[in-house]
């Protein structure tokens, strides 16, 4: 611990009354997911694994995995590429110039994501990427750029100008210093923003419901389907899974960025 | 045990020339006109205080800064539009600048690589270079496994292994403590002489400029004051900036009473002191203020009856020991407070304060200086 002062009694107080509220929802999923029902309850008599091999059994569960584990992937590759490119651009521009770009790229962070929804579908449907796979993946590809700009941008700041110009100053052309000086230096930082654009992409829903039908379907569009049509326990289990992944998604973050800073 | 070989035989380096460089910043002017020459295998340091021009004139060398105006010859080839990867020039970073992913021998073999060397001519030259600062054992370890000292050492191999027609040093030793950078001080003029190569540091450190340079440029306010051997530029500053910045002197100031052949007087009060003017040395007119400079360790304590081209009296102000002498405050009526630095060894005196004293000094120990151009 530090040496400075210990929070007090109403501070300790909102602080837990916090991570209760952000933890509660999660512990009521669990044992749903375990319920022995066969509808969305509570156990009753014994815990159950049944829901969890249900998920493997049905061809439909597994086809929605695989799809958004697809889409995830690709669209991870185009932010990552985008974003990084943009950063570094940014960082090597004048700082107005810059500034103006950034804020541009945050957009999708700040615009509600229904309002992008049906600028998504009005465009998409004149381009004929409705239900398509791409048109998914350039989407969650696009709002997956912020992410990317904000945590390499952070690599950069941290980045010492100085070697870019040690790496100039011994004859290194910009593709070389690029290469074998500023990328490998921001790295952790692409690799931060590539797990965050991967989680986003994983588990969004408002684009998918209105971009999609029957072509593409997504992991969460399956869930919510799930509960508007029948209280299957299985869609608890999926939840369940989802946490844990995003959880060793974050962890494995967490660990890279200690690695950074080792 | 093989000596190494003369400089003679060493492959030479290469001479530089800049004209009428300037570099403006804005309403600012942060280098104003500022020509000078270094001769092939020369060691030119660039000395001034912070703010004063030197780092941005080595950044324009290395082309890192683009020129407001003015050239910079190399070999009497133009360079001035050249980017800075087409210079060829070894550079060692204020704080080194070495790649922190990156091993020694990979930091050492960056600008090969970047040559498209092929890998075992590679290796070979790194191991040249490693060898040359003493670091062969620490070629596998990261820069920051190694000490400060070390990790300099790296940063000059790596400006050095590609044969580079000039090594320019931008305050290479600041972030050493004192004794290191006395260490590495030496390293540095003995590698210069080894190789034989053309070298340019900037530094504020004056000790450090009069011990390393063949010759030293002295910048103020972005101007080149004056430039010349260390021991030119300690014996005969040109302006109180220079006798001032470059060691400590007592400045005395008074009006030319006398003129004659090879030497003259001025007055300041009551005090006549005398000025030797050498042969073709410009005079001062009768009459003019004139202003001297006089270095502490040229002041001597008179003994009763013992006389000097210049004397006066005074009375010691404060003192301190600093085991090879005494520093003495003398507080006198016409010359104001005069700095004495009395060699410790059989001193004639051992100070207080208040204890009255007679100081005198030739007339060859003082030297005529102009006012700086810029003080108020």
């Amino acid at each position: 611990m530090t040496g400075g002062y210990g929070a007090g009694r109403f501070s300790r107080g909102i602080a837990w009354a916090t991570v209760l509220y952000l933890v509660l929802p999660i512990t009521i999923v669990l044992p749903v997911s375990l319920t022995d029902q066969r509808f969305l309850s509570l156990p009753q008599e014994a815990l159950s694994l049944r829901h969890y091999a249900n998920i493997f059994a049905s061809p439909a569960w597994l086809a929605a995995i695989g799809q958004s584990f697809g889409l995830a992937v690709v669209s991870t590759l185009l932010a990552v590429a985008a974003g990084t490119l943009c950063a570094i651009g940014c960082w090597r521009l004048s700082r107005r110039a810059s500034d103006l770009v950034r804020v541009l790229m945050l957009l999708p962070l700040i615009i509600p994501s229904i309002v992008y929804a049906v600028g998504l579908y009005r465009w998409f449907g004149k381009l004929d990427l409705l239900d398509r796979f791409l048109g998914v993946a350039l989407a969650h590809a696009v709002t997956g750029i912020p992410y990317v700009v904000i945590t390499v941008s952070a690599a950069l700041a941290a980045f010492d100008p100085r070697l870019e110009q040690a790496a100039r100053g011994m004859g290194a052309s910009l593709g070389q210093t690029l290469r074998w000086v500023i990328l490998p230096r921001i790295a952790p930082g692409i690799a931060s923003g590539a797990i965050f654009a991967f989680i986003h992409s994983w588990d969004e829903l408002v684009m998918v419901l209105f971009i999609t039908s029957r072509q593409v379907f997504t992991l969460p569009r399956k869930m919510w389907d799930g509960i508007n049509e029948n209280l299957d326990p299985t869609m608890a289990a999926v939840a369940m899974l989802l946490v844990v992944f995003t959880l060793g998604l974050l962890w494995l973050d967490g660990a890279l960025r200690r690695k950074r800073a080792a | 045990m093989t000596l190494p070989p003369p400089s003679a035989s060493a492959p030479a380096g290469h001479a530089l020339a800049l004209t009428g460089l300037t570099r403006r910043y804005g309403a600012f002017t942060a280098v104003q006109d500022v020509s000078l020459s270094v001769a092939s295998g020369q060691f030119l340091t660039l000395l001034g205080p912070s703010g004063s021009g030197k780092t941005t004139i080595l950044m324009m060398v290395a082309g890192f800064t683009e020129p407001s105006a003015g050239s910079i010859l190399l070999d009497g080839r133009d360079i001035t539009a050249l980017p800075p990867e087409r210079r060829d020039f070894g550079m060692v970073f204020q704080g080194y600048a070495l790649f922190p992913h990156m091993t020694v021998a990979e930091n050492v073999s960056f600008p090969l690589r970047v040559r498209g060397l092929a890998r075992a001519a590679r290796d070979a030259k790194v191991r040249a270079a490693l060898d040359l600062v003493q670091l062969d054992r620490f070629a596998d370890r990261k820069p920051a496994q190694l000490s400060g000292g070390q990790q300099q050492r790296v940063a000059l191999a790596r400006a050095l292994v590609f044969d580079p027609a000039l090594l320019l040093l931008d305050e290479p030793l600041s972030a050493l403590d004192k004794k290191l950078r006395g260490e590495l001080q030496e390293e540095l003029k003995a590698l210069h002489r080894r190789i034989g190569r053309t070298f340019i540091n900037v530094t504020h450190d004056q000790e450090e400029a009069l011990r390393l340079s063949d010759r030293v440029a002295i910048l103020d306010h972005g101007r080149l004051v004056q430039q010349g051997s260390p021991l030119e530029l300690y014996e005969r500053p040109a302006t109180r900036f220079v006798a001032d910045f470059l060691g400590r002197s007592n400045f005395l100031a008074g009006t030319v009473r006398e003129v004659r052949p090879g030497a003259m007087a001025l007055l300041a009060g009551a005090t006549r002191v005398v000025q030797a003017v050498p042969e073709g040395a410009p005079r001062l007119a009768l009459g003019t203020p004139g202003l001297l400079a006089l270095r502490p360790e040229k002041i001597t304590l008179l003994a009763p009856g013992e006389a000097a081209d210049t004397e006066v009296a005074g009375e010691i102000a404060a003192w301190s020991y600093h085991g090879t002498g005494f520093s003495l405050a003398v507080q006198t009526t016409d010359l104001g407070i005069l700095h004495v630095a009395l060699p410790a060894w059989r001193a004639a005196i051992s100070p207080t304060e208040g204890m009255p004293v007679r100081l005198g000094w030739p007339a060859d120990a003082s030297v005529p200086v102009a006012e700086d151009s810029h003080a108020a």
